[in-house]
């Protein structure tokens, strides 16, 4: 079983303006979070001895934890980049921090990504540029799989076909994620959203729609870690890592097991065993929703919902703000901005400090933290709990 | 329709005795000479196993729809504009293991999950790939 339970806090947050934002490289992006997160944490851009970070998609570099360490001003004694997939990437960021700060490798560690996504494509680029093409050269690309709603929509085709589920379903996710983007001030979408809004969005790759797939954003979000005691705002604000279970199954989708076999399931028993909780112990579901359909999944993979309810879950108020779990009050990757979901972490840990202003989950104590890189290729489940 | 279009495989020296058989009209999948796995895509070695001593077996080329999806978009720009809308498709082999694909034909676009489906290959290029169609078609 996997185990996190040291002393090894979240200290800081930081997040960028989301969106566009021209004339701003990644390396800039990533200094701006990492400043903010060291500012929120009462660190001095000196105290920072740790640093993990992404390197863009849109414009792939090698050894990005150098470059950024440079133009931040800092020499680490720890730093690395890490490129695991969606929100797992983030989560595995938070693992190094823990792992180098226990081991003595380091006192101050600020992990981060971000990048101009939306702005800064090389021209005549589409879609993000994959150095690995995700691996999917020979037997994917051939026939005509490019990108990453493909893949989405054949799950999404499989999750309908199985539970008899209906667009209706997908709608749902892309509703409540609207809903609670139109009170965060820092999100790209700030217009209401309606089902035949929904319906009426053109079709990319049947069934999923435009409305069913997140946005594409220029912007950042770091985090900084290091022991409770060591940590200028003390105690108070430090919010607790209780668990991070992962679990890695393929990568291309014709080697993607059945929707109730996905890793999802895997990850999320290993973190509510280390953690000693279930999901009738989490007030906040910040889960991650490159898709609308990967929502639904992980809902039921994560135990929310018994298989093929997932939908009616949502549709039931369950997951809005006011409701039992509250899914992404930031908006997620579908309304507020894809930040790699380092946004659902910077997010969930905001809730457990009770300074989310209007969206504000009433009481939140624990925050589950759901990510997955391909199509469910990599899956992670970290429990995050307030001091 | 217009002329079919496909990126090449570019293949390895392992996974060329399965685009020549395609160039023969032969659906090929690498078998385990120890356990017995009869696995997709073509490696080096068993997915199960990890022994190296692999053969191919001829497979029938029957199988059945296990997920599809109508592509809307090019994804990868121009040249893929002229295929849409065009049907990417997961198809569960009879003798088991499943492979990504593309379902042509006219009856294509109202494919549904379970729909029986054999395997054709058309010419694109100087290569032959292995694309499916509904079996009510052929
Ligand atoms: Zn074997």
């Amino acid at each position: 079983m996997p185990t996190v339970g040291s002393d090894v806090v979240i200290a800081g947050i930081g997040e960028t303006p989301v969106g566009r934002l021209p004339g701003w490289s990644p390396v800039e992006i990533q200094a701006a979070a990492v400043l903010a997160a060291l500012r929120d944490a009462g660190f001095a851009l000196s105290d920072l001895d740790g640093l993990i970070n992404l390197d863009p998609y849109a414009t792939p570099n090698s050894m990005f934890s150098s470059t950024l360490a440079e133009h931040l001003g800092v020499a680490p004694r720890f730093a690395c980049t890490v490129d695991v997939g969606g929100t797992v990437t983030g989560m595995t960021m938070l693992q190094q921090a823990v792992w180098a700060i226990e081991s003595g490798y380091c006192e101050v560690a600020a992990c981060v990504y971000g990048e101009n996504a939306l702005t800064g494509r090389p021209a005549g680029a589409q879609g993000l540029h994959m150095h690995n093409l995700l691996g999917g050269e020979e037997w994917e690309e051939p026939f005509g799989l490019h990108g990453m709603v493909i893949p989405y929509a054949l799950l999404a085709q499989r999750y309908l076909d199985l539970y008899g589920a209906t667009d209706a379903d997908l709608a749902a996710v892309a509703l409540v994620t609207r809903r609670h983007a139109l009170l965060n001030d820092n999100a790209q979408m700030r217009k209401p959203m309606t089902l035949e809004d929904y319906r009426a969005s053109r079709q990319i790759s049947s069934p999923l729609r435009l409305l069913d797939c997140s946005l594409v954003s220029d912007g950042g979000g770091a985090l900084v870690l290091t022991r409770i005691g060591r940590a200028p705002q003390g105690r108070g604000r430090g919010v607790a890592i209780r668990a991070i279970g992962m679990k890695t199954t393929h990568n291309s989708v014709a080697l993607m097991p059945d929707i109730p076999e996905l890793g999802m399931a895997a990850a999320g028993a290993d973190a509510y065993e280390a953690a000693g909780m279930g999901p009738e112990d989490i007030q906040v579901a910040n889960l991650h929703d490159a898709f609308t359909i990967s929502v639904l999944v992980s809902l039921e993979a994560l135990g929310f919902a018994r298989p093929g309810e997932g939908g009616a879950l949502v549709r039931s108020g369950a997951m809005d703000l006011g409701g039992r779990w509250p899914l992404n009050p930031h908006g997620g990757l579908l309304s507020q901005a894809h930040i790699g979901g380092m946004l659902h972490i910077t997010e969930a840990v905001r809730q457990l400090r009770g300074e989310a202003g209007r969206r504000q989950v009433e009481g939140a104590r624990r925050a589950l933290v759901s990510g997955n890189g391909g199509i469910f290729s990599v899956c992670g489940a970290m429990i995050l709990e307030k001091p | 329709m217009l002329d079919l279009l496909a990126t090449s495989p570019n293949p390895t020296g392992a996974s060329a005795p399965f685009w020549d058989a395609c160039d023969r009209g032969e659906l090929l999948f690498p078998k385990c000479g120890r356990c017995g796995h009869l696995f997709y895509y073509p490696r080096r070695h068993c997915p199960l196993c990890g022994d190296t001593a692999l053969g191919w077996q001829r497979m029938s080329g029957r199988g059945t729809v296990f997920s599809h999806s109508h592509v809307h978009v090019a994804f990868q720009g121009g040249a893929w504009s002229g295929q849409l809308p065009y049907t990417v498709v997961l198809v569960d082999l009879a003798e088991g293991p499943r492979m990504l694909s593309r379902l042509i034909g006219d009856d294509a676009s109202t494919v549904r999950g379970g729909d029986a489906v054999s395997v054709v290959f058309p010419r694109i290029g100087d290569r032959r790939y292995p694309f499916f169609q509904r079996a009510a078609a052929g």
